[in-house]
């Protein structure tokens, strides 16, 4: 990602060494929004690792209430977003085809884990009948914070053609929180990436 | 084997508790029976005509009655045959199939499920599908499904 | 030692999909098992009493997710017996096209998800790199992926695009190399054997009363495959052999399915040759006008040309990638079916795991339960 977008102006000359971008900030600034680490994304990752260590480290020195760390962690966790290895219906097979030898998802840092307690993201890839919502509500508590969750296909966003059946949950926003809606039945793989990536930005901009 | 056969073979065995074997398209025939006999009925599809398989059992809700058909297929004739039987829709009890051909296990629960068929003698006859303690079975005609919204209106005014 | 009941499911790498395998263990031997279903649940045979007969066939690509052509042509051959219509034979020859190339499809889904599942990566990436080419067809032709409503009542919605049979050939070379590969892949790798040779077993007669159907029932030496002993469609017309293996264990599975598969190429094959030959229509003439091609008239319009339509009940086997699926259905004169019942090869298959998984240890249930190859959705329908 950080190879092909344009340097902007902020950013001092390779020369002048990452680390003195953010060493000559003054702390006050890197907490505001907008400002401060958005800029680490056009790093090298070699040039990287030194700057977060420095910068983390000058951080957590400086800061008690850990208030300022938070632009880091936007950052790493909107880039590694780890979905819950979970196939409800249907769209679990295009899910899977995202991970497959086309799409490739995992070059957006997307890695499905087996355990909920190492996601950060629930995609409901199908149909949610109300015999699996308390399971889903489960699984969905058990993740750390912070969490989110993407609607996949017209089921988990509004019930899609079972709406009318009498045990299926018409949209799993009624029972947890979702972030992303994608529509589509089943939405092909690249608007499974469209809505992570838009995830992505939400985070961005909303913040943790 | 015809279908007239089979109907001779089976009332000269069974007698009043065969209602009658009609013709069926693409199967050997649908053989209507009493509730009664459907234990003894079963044995002799399987030991003495051959029909090893049992692939389906289902049931059908006609309003005034309820009909249970299983179809059976034969290797060596090659062919399917479908046994069916009214049932009163107050009791509908009938003799479950399990002890002859185990695969009607998850047939039979499936029956009870959606169609509230009472299979006696089945090992374990609970919900499949719904979860337990769903009070109604789906697949009723009395059953009418509904827009989901007047579903929620239902649920928040209990 | 003490034993305990542990619940494998409804979210567990090991199920591919929605459902709980309840294990009784005493240590690491497995001593009974109870699935526990109904997690995907939709209502399917309800809905479908509340829709038209071309309607419906939007259900059965959903019902069986990674097989849905092959249900599709399920519905469809009962269907038409019920409402007294013959389709051309370019439509039939089309349709088995069809699902013999969703047989391939469903078959690598299922090799990518199993062999995954005991322990090598590879030939996930390789089997689903595959499989979009064959999808890729499929989109060409139906416009789907998944989801195709392409199969109508009395035919099909649209002919063969020009020079799809080309595209298609070329496919079924490239598949007929690569299947040489997954085998290079599995069967030489030691893992492999350690994991699979002589797990699940389930012999004939067992199966047999069990219930069990498809390629599980023909890992264990019987000839069965409906296609052969019952032939829907044409069928008749088509040469190829049924693939047996006389181990009856995970690894007969595979085999059967490797076969499977190469015989799907062979049957395609023909089909291609007979649609190259034969141009003409793919949708029945004298179709009834409420049915009308391609698209259903809907609501009152449809009912008041159905009046007085004959009634009819019909009935199909039609033998899916899983096993064998079944369809009954029951024409009532009126604008929607009165009831569809349909048997799900599926479930069946996971019951018998009564029968096959108590013995061995828990380690071994993944290869054993991915050798069934579940389809949840038709499961629980
Ligand atoms: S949105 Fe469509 S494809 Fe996705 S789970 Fe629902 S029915 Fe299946």
């Amino acid at each position: 990602m950080s190879g092909q977008t344009p340097l902007p102006a902020k950013v001092p000359p390779a020369s002048a060494g990452p680390s003195a971008a953010i060493a000559d900030m003054p702390l006050e600034v890197i907490g505001q929004p907008g400002v401060p680490f958005v800029e680490i994304e056009t790093l090298r990752a070699r040039e990287f690792i030194p700057a977060a260590k420095e910068a983390l480290t000058s951080l957590l020195k400086e800061q008690a209430n850990g208030k300022l760390i938070r632009p880091v962690f936007n950052w790493a966790g909107r880039n590694s977003l780890f979905p819950l290895h979970w196939g409800l219906a249907c769209c679990a097979i295009e899910f899977a085809a995202a991970f497959g030898a086309r799409w490739d998802a995992e070059r957006f840092g997307v890695v499905p884990r087996s355990s909920p307690r190492q996601c950060d993201l629930l995609i409901v890839n199908g149909t949610v009948t109300w015999k699996v919502a308390h399971k889903l509500i489960a699984l969905y508590e058990q993740m750390p914070e912070p969490k989110w969750a993407i609607a996949m296909g017209n089921c988990a966003t509004g019930g899609g053609p079972f709406r009318t059946a009498y045990s299926v949950v018409p949209g799993v926003d009624k029972l947890i929180p979702v972030d992303v809606y994608i529509a589509g039945c089943p939405p092909r793989p690249e608007n499974l990436l469209d809505g992570i990536l838009r995830l992505e930005q939400l985070i961005k901009e909303r913040g943790a | 084997m015809k279908t007239n056969e089979l109907a001779a073979r089976l009332t000269s065995k069974f007698g009043e508790g065969i209602l009658g074997v009609d013709e069926f398209p693409g199967l050997l025939g649908r053989v209507r029976f009493d509730a009664a006999i459907a234990s003894k009925l079963f044995h002799t599809f399987r030991d003495d005509l051959g029909f090893a398989h049992l692939t389906m059992v289902g049931a059908i809700d006609w309003i005034d009655h309820r009909e249970v058909f299983y179809t059976l297929w034969s290797d060596a004739d090659r062919v399917y045959v479908m046994l069916s039987a009214n049932l009163p829709s107050d009791a509908p009890t009938i003799a479950s199939a399990v002890p002859v051909w185990p695969s009607a296990n998850a047939h039979e629960r499936e029956a009870w499920d959606l169609v509230g068929i009472r299979f006696e003698g089945h090992p374990d006859l609970r919900r499949i599908f719904m979860p337990e303690g769903y009070a109604y079975h789906p697949l009723l005609r009395s059953f009418k499904i509904h827009e989901p919204e007047d579903l929620e209106v239902k649920v928040r005014s209990e | 030692m003490s034993e305990m009941w542990v619940n494998m499911g409804p979210q567990h790498p090991m199920t591919h999909g929605l459902w709980n395998l309840r294990v009784r263990i005493e240590g690491e031997v497995i001593k009974d098992v109870e699935p526990e279903m109904g997690y995907l649940h939709r209502g399917i045979e309800k809905i479908s009493e509340d829709r038209h007969y071309n309607e419906i066939i939007t259900l059965m690509d959903r019902t069986c997710y990674v097989a849905g052509l092959a249900w599709e042509q399920l519905f469809i051959v009962a269907a038409e017996q019920a409402l007294h219509i013959t389709p051309p034979e370019r439509a039939e020859y089309i349709r088995v096209l069809s699902a013999e190339f969703q047989r391939i499809a469903s078959h690598i889904m299922w090799y990518a998800a199993f062999v995954q599942d005991i322990g090598l990566m590879t030939p996930f990436l390789y089997g689903m790199r595959d499989r979009d080419l064959i999808l890729d067809l499929f989109q060409s032709y139906t416009g789907g992926r998944l989801t195709y409503e392409y199969m109508r009542v009395g035919g099909v919605r649209n002919d063969l695009p020009l020079g799809l049979t080309d595209r298609c050939r070329k496919v079924c070379d490239w598949l007929m190399d690569r299947f040489v590969e997954y085998d290079r892949l599995c069967l030489s790798s030691t893992p492999f054997h350690e994991r699979c040779d002589g797990l699940g077993v389930l012999e004939a007669p067992e199966a047999i009363a069990y219930g069990v159907t498809g390629p599980m029932l023909r890992s264990a030496g019987s000839r069965r495959d409906l296609r052969k002993d019952r032939p829907y469609s044409v069928y008749d017309k088509l040469q190829f052999d049924v693939a047996t293996a006389t181990t009856a264990d995970v690894t007969g599975r595979y085999l059967v399915r490797m076969e499977e598969m190469r015989q799907a190429v062979r049957i395609i094959r023909q089909c291609l040759d007979w649609l190259d030959d034969h141009p003409g229509p793919v949708m029945a003439a004298q179709l009834p006008r409420w049915l009308g091609a391609p698209y259903a008239p809907v609501g009152n319009e449809a009912y008041l040309l159905k009046r007085n339509y004959p009634t009819g009940v019909g009935f199909s086997m039609v033998e899916e990638p899983h096993g064998e699926a079944g369809a009954y259905i029951v024409n009532d004169g009126g604008e929607h079916p009165y009831r569809v019942k349909f048997r799900s090869p599926v479930l069946i298959n996971i019951w018998a795991s009564k029968r096959y998984l108590p013995g061995y240890r828990v380690a071994d249930i993944p290869p054993i339960m991915g050798s069934v190859d579940v389809c949840v959705g038709e499961c629980d329908r």
